[in-house]
């Protein structure tokens, strides 16, 4: 395989006809190569060289194309068309936001009995307390709206749309640590290394704007604490054409998108065009897919020179909409500047924008905490739903606002009057839906008086993604990428659609 | 019907099938070749025909004995089997009868001659072919021969579309369909494997050789869904290898029937407290849409779209996809400024090409392309449309009265249009229509709240 230079062809027609003879020895070279290249590459990736969707056509024109999306899908009538997934990383407190326990102020300080921990193991950080004082929260709850939905007065903006939210309050998991936790939020596995949603969602359904990728990433820049890497968006053993594409907070949301100094872009298209015959002859020679997904990244970044540059201009918004998603919306990088981003990115048809905002992780000065976050976020994700629903957007498109894991009931540390922590709590917190096909104004299971364990339509991890996989007209169960030998899927072998929160 | 038959006999009894050929094909060729030495005035097949009638008698003898062993399983319908039976038995007799008249070992002064070598092999093919035929309804059930044919069909009991799910009867529409597809080509009226037919409702509930095909109410002692349970290489399992399997959600509406609905043949859903299982299962098999509550909309079904038109209409400028696959249904995008005022002529020859497809579009945004309120009366035709996006385009009032027939359309958006309160009106006359967006029009909130107390008034949705 050495001599795949021989491929490369003369623009010399005389030469070319003598090119194409193909004697005795070429004849078989070929054969016996060839087959031995489809068993070596079968045996590297199987799932790549008898794949569904034929290497040799253009990725995105295949999955769009109307002859047949190959892989069967959707298998029913989509609700979503797109979806922004507003990631709170760290565990927000659903005590002190939405899942209201009057009961606890009565119990203020007292421990929390056994039979409500029931043994649940406990992190680190705090399983070895010699007690385990309730600690209610010091926030103000007030029911709003039409729904009469509970929320603090950490987030006044939020309470002003509860109608058109759909709460989970019954939400559990089976990580207590951020990382396998966030990475078994995204991914479906605790383990690094699987797909995570969007590309799942891309590779399923493909893209709805060839000018950007179908799967965006936006990480706040005024929100900080445990670490977030880049395989929450990464496409695990999916084709890399379906990882997501993380714009950086600032000025540049791209990096090296633009073109160098001192040059003008001008015979850009001519260099690239050269690139992809070289790289064509590359694929002909090895049969990697991996060179295809090279291609279209190529191609993809030259149309995003000018998409990209047009779509996270901002100076075209009018003042009120600024006002809207509040003063950090003109800070770029900061979650509100990121939930306007989200909505022009979804105008423009981009299927699958993730956000995510760090620092929910109140061990200590919980009250304090969940305050500074919220007024970092509250107004922005407020607006973002408003703005949503004000285009018509909300008809098709999904909002997902959620962490990781949930809080605990009892305060980590000294709790007094004014103050307390809280650590992590997997086995019951709140999240909100909103938008395409799920039930507006609507709150979905319920917890004990301590805000401990689920008393009612409990909503595992795999159900939740589920669920989000359905409203796309996605089944879980039958959207599988075979690789090393087993057919993978984003619920594993679990999960069951939340009928109950559809609309 | 005695069960006391041994394994060995039935087991010669299953080459009957296989053997019944042997004089078949050896008796036709016997008449070919009979005619053939007529016609070629050629005396010497002589010998040929009569020796062609001796392994048709032979063989069919061979095989009446092996057709009767297999009888004797009891599987099939004892009328049916009788008539079968008893030509058999003549074909046997009369062919060796004419080999007899043939090779001169019957030597009956009035039958020599060409005339009875006739006459007898004529016989003879008659009745080889009245006892295959027999033979075949036998095996196949007696409407398999003339099941597609193009004369005197008797059109199958079709029955009648339904709106919802809880109008459908669960045994007419869910199980007897199943029962139809996966069972009955060997349990049906004329052939009854095990003694079991479920051909109609009385033979279901009449059971087979080992009692009732189920209990009602009591999914685990019914037989039917036992065997069906099974370990698929257990001997009693249903449908036997080599059919077609039940699916999982088939089982689970078999079970649901004989317990929840308690084998009734009357119930309909609505009287059951149905899981959402099963309705999401009941929903697809009647093909409305995919359960996401108690009743789904049933989808329009329509015809498929061949590829040469969506290239055309792709080529338009207009963006595809299919949002079921294989339905036939599609998305439509114009993208945004495809269409501004400097080009507004081209609008109406892209929309007059999707005419051809006008049933199969369900969702369709046509935002800021400079529609105008004659384009919506070509839109107007778009009966199955259910999303329609038509927002940043100079559309006022009277395009909205162009669509104002549309049933099908629950969400429409028409942010930022020329339109004003006068299209309530027709919003209230569009059948099925939920939500409209009407944010940056001249429609105020005070508009759009005196609007709200009208009955059945879709949501009128405005922003900031």
């Amino acid at each position: 395989m050495c001599d795949h230079h021989d491929k490369l062809r003369s623009n010399n027609r005389d030469l070319q006809s003598l090119e194409r003879q193909l004697d005795r020895r070429e004849f078989f070279k070929k054969t016996s190569l060839g087959i031995g290249a489809i068993a070596l590459s079968s045996l590297l990736n199987t799932e790549k060289v008898w794949s569904a969707v034929d290497p040799f056509a253009d990725q995105q024109n295949s999955l769009n194309s109307f002859a047949k999306n190959k892989l069967g899908l959707p298998h029913h009538l989509p609700k979503a068309k797109r979806i922004v997934y507003l990631f709170q990383s760290g565990g927000p407190s659903q005590l002190d936001l939405f899942d209201y326990k009057p009961k606890l102020k009565d119990m203020f300080g007292q421990d929390l009995p056994d039979s409500i921990r029931a043994g649940q193991r406990l992190t680190g950080m705090s399983a070895d307390q010699t007690a385990f004082p309730i600690a209610a929260s010091t926030l103000n709850f007030k029911q709003y709206g039409e729904s009469r939905a509970w929320v603090s007065d950490a987030m006044p903006y939020l309470s002003e749309v509860v109608d058109d939210l759909c709460f989970i309050k019954g939400m559990h998991t089976d990580a207590i640590n951020h990382d396998p936790a966030i990475t078994f939020f995204q991914t479906g596995s605790q383990q690094p290394g699987r797909p995570s949603i969007g590309s799942w969602i891309s590779y399923g359904l493909g893209s709805d704007n060839n000018n950007l990728p179908t799967f965006i990433s936006l990480v706040s820049k005024n929100g900080s604490g445990q670490p977030l890497y880049s395989r929450l968006w990464g496409n695990g053993f999916l084709p890399t054409e379906h990882q997501g594409v993380q714009f950086r907070s600032g000025k540049d949301p791209v990096l090296y998108l633009g073109d160098p100094e001192n040059y003008d872009g001008n015979d850009r298209r001519q260099m690239l065009d050269y690139l992809k015959k070289l790289n064509g002859i590359a694929y002909d020679a090895y049969g990697d897919p991996e060179i295809n997904a090279r291609i279209a990244q190529y191609e993809m970044a030259y149309r995003m020179q000018t998409s990209v540059p047009e779509v996270t201009d901002t100076s075209d918004e009018p003042d009120y909409i600024f006002d809207m998603y509040g003063p950090d919306s003109r800070n770029p990088g900061t979650y509100a500047a990121n939930c306007l981003m989200a909505r022009k990115l979804l105008e423009k048809d981009v299927k699958f924008v993730q956000l995510y905002h760090q620092g929910w992780d109140q061990h200590g000065n919980c009250p304090g905490g969940v305050k500074h976050q919220s007024k970092n976020t509250d107004q922005g994700t407020a607006a973002l739903i408003k703005d949503l629903k004000q285009r018509g957007m909300l008809e098709d498109t999904l909002v997902v606002w959620g962490g990781e894991f949930g809080r605990t009931v009892y305060s980590q540390g000294q709790l007094t009057d004014t103050n307390y922590g809280r650590d992590h709590h997997p086995k019951a917190f709140t999240m909100f839906m909103a938008g395409a096909g799920v039930k507006p104004g609507f709150t979905y299971g319920e917890t004990d008086d301590f805000g401990y364990n689920i008393i009612k339509d409990p909503v595992h991890t795999h159900d939740f993604q589920a669920t989000l996989l359905h409203l796309f007209g996605i089944d879980h169960e039958r959207l599988t990428y075979k690789h090393q030998g087993r057919r993978f899927r984003l619920t594993d072998v679990h999960g069951d659609v939340v009928k109950d929160i559809l609309s | 019907m005695d069960s006391s038959v041994p394994d060995f006999v039935l087991f010669l009894g299953r080459f009957h099938p296989l053997v019944v050929h042997l004089p078949i094909g050896f008796l036709f060729f016997a008449f070919i070749l009979e005619l053939y030495g007529r016609w070629n005035k050629n005396p010497t097949l002589s010998m040929a025909i009569s020796l062609a009638l001796f392994g048709g008698a032979i063989s069919a003898l061979g095989a009446s004995v092996l057709g009767y062993m297999l009888s004797l399983s009891g599987d099939y319908d004892k009328s049916m089997l009788d008539t079968h039976f008893w030509f058999g038995i003549a074909t046997t007799l009369i062919t060796f009868f004419a080999w007899a008249i043939r090779s001169g070992k019957l030597n009956i002064a009035k039958l020599n001659g060409l005339k009875s070598n006739m006459a007898a092999l004529t016989l003879v093919v008659v009745l080889v072919s009245v006892t295959g035929h027999y033979g075949g309804n036998l095996t196949h059930g007696s409407d398999y021969l003339v099941k597609y044919a193009p004369f005197g069909r008797t059109e199958k009991l079709v029955l009648p579309p339904i709106a919802n799910l809880e109008e459908a009867a669960v045994y007419d529409y869910l199980v007897n369909p199943i029962l139809e597809t996966k069972c009955t080509s060997c349990h049906n009226s004329s052939k009854k494997k095990g003694g079991l037919s479920f051909q109609d409702t009385i033979a279901i509930k009449k059971g087979g050789k080992n009692g009732e095909a189920y209990i009602a109410g009591d999914v685990t002692k019914s037989e039917m869904i036992r065997r069906v349970m099974l370990d698929p290489h257990d001997e009693d399992y249903m449908p036997p290898e080599g059919k077609t399997p039940l699916t999982e959600e088939e089982k689970s509406i078999l079970a649901f029937w004989i317990d929840k609905g308690n084998a009734n043949f009357k119930v309909k859903l609505a009287d059951l407290e149905t899981p959402e299982e099963i309705a999401s299962i009941a929903s697809t098999m009647l093909g409305l849409e995919d359960a996401t509550g108690k009743s789904g909309i049933p989808l329009p079904k329509v015809q498929a779209v061949s590829v040469e038109v969506l290239k055309d209409i792709e080529d338009t400028g207009f963006k595809l996809r299919e949002l079921i696959f294989e339905s036939g249904l599609y998305e439509l995008v114009l993208p945004p400024q495809s269409i501004t005022s400097k080009n507004s002529s081209e609008l109406e020859m892209k929309l007059e090409k999707l005419i051809p497809i006008k049933d199969n579009i369900i969702w369709l945004s046509l935002k800021d392309n400079y529609v105008q309120d004659k384009h919506l009366k070509t839109i107007s035709q778009f009966v199955n449309l259910q999303k329609l996006v038509i927002e940043k385009n100079p559309i006022t009032d009277a395009g909205i009265g162009e669509i104002e027939a549309n049933e099908s359309i629950t969400g429409l958006n028409l942010y930022q249009t020329k339109i004003t309160a006068l299209s309530f009106e027709n919003f209230i006359k569009m059948k099925g229509l939920k939500r409209v967006y009407a944010w940056g029009t001249a429609i105020t909130k005070e508009e759009v709240d005196r609007f709200a107390t009208n009955e059945n008034s879709p949501a009128i949705i405005l922003g900031m």
